[in-house]
């Protein structure tokens, strides 16, 4: 994780009403560079109407937002460096894959050999090379929206807005999205995206959960469980769990014996190798604790 | 399977009814659309015919005939001191026909690019001149002349404002529904956050869809020309761009309105309103000078006016562009302004 040291967004008391709603209400929050940054909250909590404001789609009533370190005011500058997609697909669904990647990269300047290369790049990781020269509108849905992906991500952008990206899309396949995902955020980009689902909040890097147009929680999603008190648990069957449980206390860790097994609470995932190391366990259980949880107990407390 | 079943039906119109209710600007069209098109229509084709420019060469006699046509509502007289000067004022379109009056002849120089014109004024001179016979026993000979379109059938006097209608309508439409499929499809908005600026936008739209309007205009121009055989007098290259840069203004507002709708079914409903007061007040089928005096300042803005005008020019009276200037100006100024409009409303897009 590269943290470069100005955010790619950074918002501070920024609200926006649609008539009497107030989507946004008093919103703050740095998102670093180099990251994937999952924006998570339920229906309504404002999610898309921050991507929005962040490509000024809406103007905010008061407050500042500044992307890319420039004012939102000026984010028209930088449009190259964007890269939006959707909750609408925003394809043509009468041309080919091909033509509507080729439509895209136009607009962005991408031509003749580069075009290819990329548009042949990005179509595979989408998993679509088989399908360049079928019409979008004859796609299946989850197609529909890897070419959709595929289109925001053609000219490179260093700052990447995903309105639920991942929305109808099989399992094995948003495995390599999440993968592309990080290798983006390896390589410097930021990768900003909404989604109400926890188990895809899980797998980035940093998470910010929004409730009525507010950031409830924010931080890495072991950040998240430990404010919310929650940590990962390690269940331990032992030949002698009296004299095990009393060696692990002794080298700091929580342990209490519970049914026969031994119940270890770990501070962080690298503990689970020296727990390991001092007894030998006949066999182990690893219990995540979920972020679903950890948010019920926020807001519980909020 | 069972016959209909009443309650079920009561459903569906239930539901019609539900959402007619819900969507104010189809309620709103429903009923003030219909209202508007019969009262433009009612109106256009119940009007006397005025502001003819009619010429009148004086060389004497006839007190009468003089009188009565200077005292019609439908003339305005230009007086003129020899034929010729009425000759070369009709070719150069800025009189509609003109009287000659000599003791011994009446003559009456007609262009009858408009048939119901050049009707009313020969219609006028017999009546004057009938009056006159009440009270002489001389009737002199009238010698009709015309200066253009002698011998020209209906066809041939609307087949060139036709030719405009078409291509307005169509582009319209068009450009219309395609520029809201852009925003149904959520392009737009990806547009909006891309180096793609606004008047790159409409440009390129204007700019794909001429293609459509070259082959259209192309094509209707043919088939007015070789199947119906209307006069082509002037270059068929004028006519053609000519209705290319009515085609553009099409374009433009067709991008503009697609703003004010929010599905294809409201676009449709734009169609009367932008479409049909075209047909009426702007000499498509009837001279502008038979549409009521309140009514001729919408006439006098709307494109297709100067469009049918300039397309009659060209083709039945040979006018070349410099001829047809005034109407080239209002054309291109027409489009200017609604791409300029389409262009600024997409920045409504920025709520």
């Amino acid at each position: 994780m590269a943290i470069d040291a100005s955010p790619a967004v950074s918002a501070r008391g920024v609200t926006k009403s649609f008539g009497q709603l107030r989507v946004l209400d008093g919103l703050d929050v740095d998102i670093p560079r180099g990251v994937t940054y999952c924006l998570l909250g339920p229906n309504g909590s404002g999610k898309t109407t921050f991507i929005r404001a962040m490509v000024r789609l809406i103007r905010l009533d008061s407050g500042e937002l500044r992307v890319l370190d420039r004012p939102v005011s000026r984010v028209e500058e930088i449009y190259s460096r964007i890269g939006y997609m959707t909750q609408h697909k925003a394809l043509y669904p009468d041309l080919t894959v091909e033509e509507n990647m080729q439509f895209y990269s136009g607009l962005y300047g991408i031509k003749g050999q580069a075009q290819e290369e990329r548009i042949d790049e990005l179509l595979r990781m989408v998993a679509l090379s088989e399908h360049r020269k079928r019409l979008a509108g004859a796609l299946s849905g989850g197609m529909y929206q890897r070419l959709s992906l595929a289109t925001t991500l053609i000219h490179q952008p260093e700052l990447l807005l995903l309105d639920e990206p991942t929305v109808g899309i099989d399992p094995s396949l948003r495995q390599t999205f999440w993968e592309y995902f990080e290798s983006l955020a390896e390589e410097g980009k930021t990768v900003i995206i909404t989604t109400h689902l926890m188990d895809e909040a899980e797998r980035c890097q940093m998470v910010g959960y929004m409730r009525a147009g507010k950031m409830a929680a924010q931080g890495s999603p072991e950040e998240i469980l430990a404010q919310a008190g929650l940590r990962p648990t390690l269940r331990l069957w032992l030949a002698q769990p009296e004299d095990d449980a009393a060696l692990l206390r002794s080298g700091g860790y929580e342990a209490e014996i519970e049914d026969g097994a031994v119940t270890v609470i770990l501070k962080s995932h690298a503990q689970i190798g020296d727990v390991l190391a001092m007894v030998s366990a006949q066999d182990i259980r690893l219990s995540e604790p979920r972020l679903e949880e950890a948010f019920r107990r926020l807001s519980e407390e909020a | 399977m069972n016959g209909p079943e009443p309650e079920r039906v009561g459903v569906v119109a239930r539901r019609v009814v539900r959402q007619l209710k819900r969507d104010r600007r189809t309620m709103g069209l429903i009923l003030f659309a219909p209202i508007v098109l019969m009262v433009l229509f009612g109106y256009a084709l119940s009007g006397e015919m005025t502001g003819v420019q009619l010429g009148l060469v004086d060389g004497g006699g006839h007190v009468s005939l003089r009188s009565y046509i200077a005292s019609l509502d439908d003339f305005d007289i230009i007086y003129l001191g020899t034929q010729s000067d009425a000759e070369k004022l009709i070719l150069d379109g800025r009189l509609d026909g003109a009287v000659v009056i000599q003791p011994e002849e009446v003559g009456v120089m007609l262009d009858a690019s408009s048939l119901q014109i050049s009707e009313r004024i020969v219609a006028a001179v017999q009546t004057g001149l009938s009056k006159e016979a009440m009270r002489s026993d001389a009737y002199p000979p009238i010698t009709t002349r015309y200066i253009f379109g002698y011998d020209l059938k209906m066809i041939d006097t609307i087949g060139p404002a036709i030719l405009g209608l078409v291509a307005f309508f169509f582009e319209f439409i068009i450009a219309a529904i395609s520029f809201l499929r852009e925003r149904t499809l959520g392009t737009l908005e990806k547009f909006m956050v891309s180096p793609l600026s606004r008047v790159e936008i409409v440009s390129g739209y204007i700019l794909g869809f001429s293609l459509v309007a070259i082959i259209q205009s192309a094509t209707t121009l043919l088939i007015v020309v070789y199947l119906f055989g209307v006069p082509m007098r002037g270059s068929p290259l004028d006519a053609f761009a000519l209705i290319l840069l009515l085609g553009a203004g099409a374009l433009a507002l067709g991008s503009f309105v697609s703003n004010f709708a929010r599905s294809e079914f409201q676009v449709v409903q734009f169609i009367p309103l932008v479409i049909i007061p075209q047909i009426v007040l702007c000499g498509v089928f009837w001279p502008v000078q038979s549409i009521p005096n309140f009514l001729r300042p919408l006439s006098s803005v709307l494109p297709l006016t100067y469009a049918s005008d300039a397309l009659r020019a060209i083709m039945l009276k040979g006018a070349s562009l410099s001829q047809i200037l005034p109407d080239l100006i209002f054309l291109a100024a027409f489009f200017l302004l609604m791409f300029i409009a389409a262009t600024m409303m997409l920045k409504r897009e920025v709520g």
